[in-house]
C-alpha cells in the first residue's frame, strides 16, 4: 500500500486531469479516516460550514450535519481531487489538509 | 497547487477536547456588548453565547424587533419573495442562547469606562464590545439628495419599509416610464446589489410594464458580474436598460426629487421613480466612538480587532479590512473569527487562526443565479484573497437555475446561523 498524502495525490492528479487512482484515493480516505480527530478544532472549522448547509433541506444545499464520516471525507478528497466538481466547494476544499478534513469528519459525524 | 497541511495546533494528539463551559478568566462573567443585530453582530453574540454555555455574558443592542434582510430584497422587489419571509426576530437568541437582547440605540461609546451609552438612558459595561453597526450614506453624496428626501427618491440599501416603497413605486410607474437608479461609488455594501436590482426591476417591468425604460447612473468604470449581467440584461430583457458611466459624466449627477428630476452632467431628464443609492461611510456608533479613519473603521485581519482600541471589535460592512465585500456572508464570516478571538481572550476557550469566506449570488432572472466567491486569509496588511471563483458567461439553463436553488439554501443556512 502506498501512502502519498493528499497535497502529493492532489499534485499528482490535478495537472494532468487524469481520473484520480481508485486505491490511492481509498487508501487515502482510510488514511485520513484513521487520524486522532480533534472535535473543537471540527467544530471551529464548522462554522465556516453552517453559512450554507443548515439543518433541514431547504433549496439546493445539502444538510451534512449526521452524514458519516467516510462520506464527509471522501466528498472533500474528490473536491481537493476535481474529482468531484463545484467551485464554491473546490474553492474551500483546496484549503483543507488531512488534520482538517480529519476533524470536520468527526464533528459532521456526530452533529444533528 | 498549494500544500495545506497546517499543524498550527501542534497538540493534535493531547488535543482530545475540553467539553462543556470554558473556564472564565478572573471572577465575574466577562461582559461583552454586540451593537448591531444583523449579518456580523446577530452571529457573533449568538457564537459567543452558545460556545461559552453561559459563562459570558452577551448583551446586544438593536433598536428594531425585527430585521429584515437586505438580502434577498432584490428578490422581494421582483416579486419572487415576500416581505414576512425576509424578517427574523431576536425570540431565540434570546430564550435559547441567553442573550440579553435590548430593542434600543447605542448613542455613545465611553472606551476609558467601557460603557455603551443607550438613546433610552442608561449604559451598558463591556470587557470586550463587537460593533457592527452597518452603513450610513454619506452626506453631500449625490446633490439635492438627504435622508429627508428618501421617500421620494428611496435609497432601498436598508432592510424593510423603504424596500416595500421602492418596489410600490415601481408597480405605480405610468407606462413606459422610466426608472432610474444612481448606483454608488466603491466602496459601498453588496457589490452586485445594485445590478440585482435592476434585474429584479427589469423582471417586474417586462412582466407589467414592457414599455419602460430603466436608466443606471453610475460613477464607477466597471462593476462586479458586470460580464454576466450584461449578458443576461441581453437575454431577458433586450433593450430595456441603459447604463451611462463615467465617460459620460455620470460622476457628475444631482437630483431633484420635488421635480423628480435628475441631472446627468447638465442634461436634465425626468423620471418616474429614482433610486438613489449614495456613497456610504460605516454606521454612525463606529465614528462616535472614535474608531474610524476616514469613512470606515481598521481592524486587524487576524481577529477582526479594531486597529484603535484592542477592547473593541468591529464587523462587516463597517470594518476597512482589505479584499473581503462588504456583504453578509463575509460580515457572518468575519463574527465568527471575532467570536473566536474574544472567547479566546475572556476564557481558557482554544483560539484558532483565522479563516474567511465569502460567496455572493445574484439573480438575473428568475431560475437565472450566478455567483463570485473566494477564500481569505489574515497578512499583516490586509485580509487577503486566496482563492476565487466567478460564474461564467453562456453556461447552460440547467446550471444557471441549480445556483439560484444553492442561494435559496444559503439564504435559509445564514439566517439559521445569525439568529438561531
Ligand atoms: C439590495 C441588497 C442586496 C444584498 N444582497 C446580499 C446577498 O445576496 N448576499 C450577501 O451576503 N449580502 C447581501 N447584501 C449585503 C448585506 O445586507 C450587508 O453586507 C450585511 O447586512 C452587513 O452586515 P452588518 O452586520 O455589517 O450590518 P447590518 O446587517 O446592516 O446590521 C446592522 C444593524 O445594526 C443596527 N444598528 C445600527 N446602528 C446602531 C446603533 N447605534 N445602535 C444599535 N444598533 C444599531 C441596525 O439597526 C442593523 O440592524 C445586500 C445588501 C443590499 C442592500
Amino acid at each position: 500500500m502506498i501512502r502519498r498524502g493528499l497535497a502529493a495525490l492532489a499534485a499528482a492528479v490535478l495537472p494532468a486531469a487524469a481520473a484520480p487512482d481508485h486505491e490511492l484515493v481509498h487508501n487515502e480516505i482510510a488514511d485520513i479516516l484513521a487520524l486522532p480527530a480533534d472535535t473543537a478544532y471540527g467544530a471551529w472549522l464548522a462554522s465556516e460550514c453552517t453559512s450554507c448547509h443548515g439543518v433541514g433541506t431547504e433549496g439546493g444545499i445539502p444538510q451534512i450535519h449526521g452524514l458519516p464520516a467516510g462520506y464527509i471525507v471522501g466528498a472533500l478528497v474528490d473536491y481537493r481531487l476535481g474529482a468531484r466538481q463545484h467551485e464554491v466547494m473546490q474553492t474551500i476544499a483546496t484549503r483543507l489538509g488531512e488534520e482538517e478534513i480529519a476533524a470536520l469528519a468527526a464533528y459532521f459525524s456526530e452533529a444533528d | 497547487m498549494r500544500l495545506n497541511r497546517r499543524a498550527v495546533l501542534g497538540s493534535l494528539a493531547a488535543g482530545a477536547a475540553v467539553l462543556g463551559a470554558p473556564m472564565v478568566m478572573g471572577q465575574a462573567a466577562p461582559r461583552v456588548v454586540v451593537v448591531g443585530g444583523g449579518a456580523g453582530g446577530a452571529t457573533a453574540a449568538r457564537y459567543i453565547a452558545r460556545e461559552s454555555s453561559g459563562a459570558v455574558n452577551v448583551t446586544l443592542i438593536e433598536p428594531t424587533r425585527r430585521y429584515y434582510t437586505c438580502f434577498f430584497s432584490n428578490l422581494y422587489i421582483g416579486g419572487l419573495r415576500d416581505m414576512e419571509s425576509l424578517g427574523h426576530d431576536y425570540g431565540t437568541l434570546a430564550s435559547e442562547y441567553g442573550i440579553n437582547v435590548v430593542h434600543d440605540w447605542a448613542v455613545g461609546v465611553d472606551r476609558d469606562a467601557r460603557t455603551v451609552a443607550l438613546a433610552g438612558g442608561g449604559s451598558v459595561p463591556y470587557d470586550k464590545l463587537v460593533l457592527s453597526p452597518g452603513i450610513d450614506f454619506k452626506e453631500g453624496a449625490v446633490p439635492g439628495w438627504d435622508l429627508s428626501a428618501q421617500n421620494a427618491m428611496p435609497h432601498a440599501y436598508k432592510g424593510g419599509s423603504q424596500t416595500e416603497l421602492l418596489r410600490a413605486q415601481v408597480l405605480a410607474m405610468r407606462e413606459g416610464g422610466t426608472y432610474a437608479m444612481v448606483a454608488p461609488p466603491n466602496p459601498y455594501r453588496c457589490p452586485p446589489g445594485p445590478y440585482e436590482r435592476i434585474s429584479m426591476v427589469a423582471h417586474v417591468l417586462s412582466e407589467v410594464n414592457p414599455t419602460a425604460k430603466i436608466l443606471i447612473v453610475d460613477p464607477k468604470d466597471g462593476y462586479s458580474k458586470q460580464a454576466l449581467f450584461e449578458e443576461g440584461w441581453q437575454k431577458h430583457y433586450g433593450g430595456m436598460i441603459e447604463r451611462i458611466g463615467p465617460d459620460f459624466g455620470a460622476q457628475n449627477t444631482s437630483v431633484d426629487p420635488a421635480a423628480m428630476t435628475i441631472d446627468i452632467d447638465g442634461a436634465v431628464e425626468s423620471v418616474d421613480v429614482c433610486n438613489v443609492i449614495p456613497a456610504q461611510r460605516a454606521g454612525k456608533i463606529a465614528h462616535d466612538a472614535g474608531i474610524t479613519d476616514g469613512d470606515w473603521a481598521p481592524v486587524n485581519p487576524a481577529d477582526m480587532s479594531s486597529r484603535a482600541d484592542p477592547d473593541i471589535y468591529v464587523l462587516g460592512d463597517a470594518a476597512q479590512q482589505g479584499d473581503m465585500p462588504k456583504s453578509g456572508y463575509s460580515a457572518n464570516s468575519q463574527a465568527k473569527v471575532c467570536a473566536n478571538a474574544v472567547l479566546g481572550a475572556l476564557t481558557d476557550s482554544r483560539v484558532f487562526p483565522a479563516r474567511y469566506s465569502n460567496t455572493c449570488w445574484s439573480l438575473i432572472a428568475p431560475e437565472d443565479g450566478v455567483k463570485v466567491g473566494a477564500t481569505y486569509e489574515p497578512t499583516e496588511e490586509k485580509i487577503a484573497s486566496t482563492e476565487s471563483f466567478i460564474s461564467q458567461t453562456g453556461e447552460e439553463p440547467e446550471v444557471r437555475a441549480a445556483t439560484y436553488q444553492e442561494s435559496i439554501g444559503w439564504y435559509a443556512a445564514i439566517t439559521a446561523d445569525m439568529f438561531g
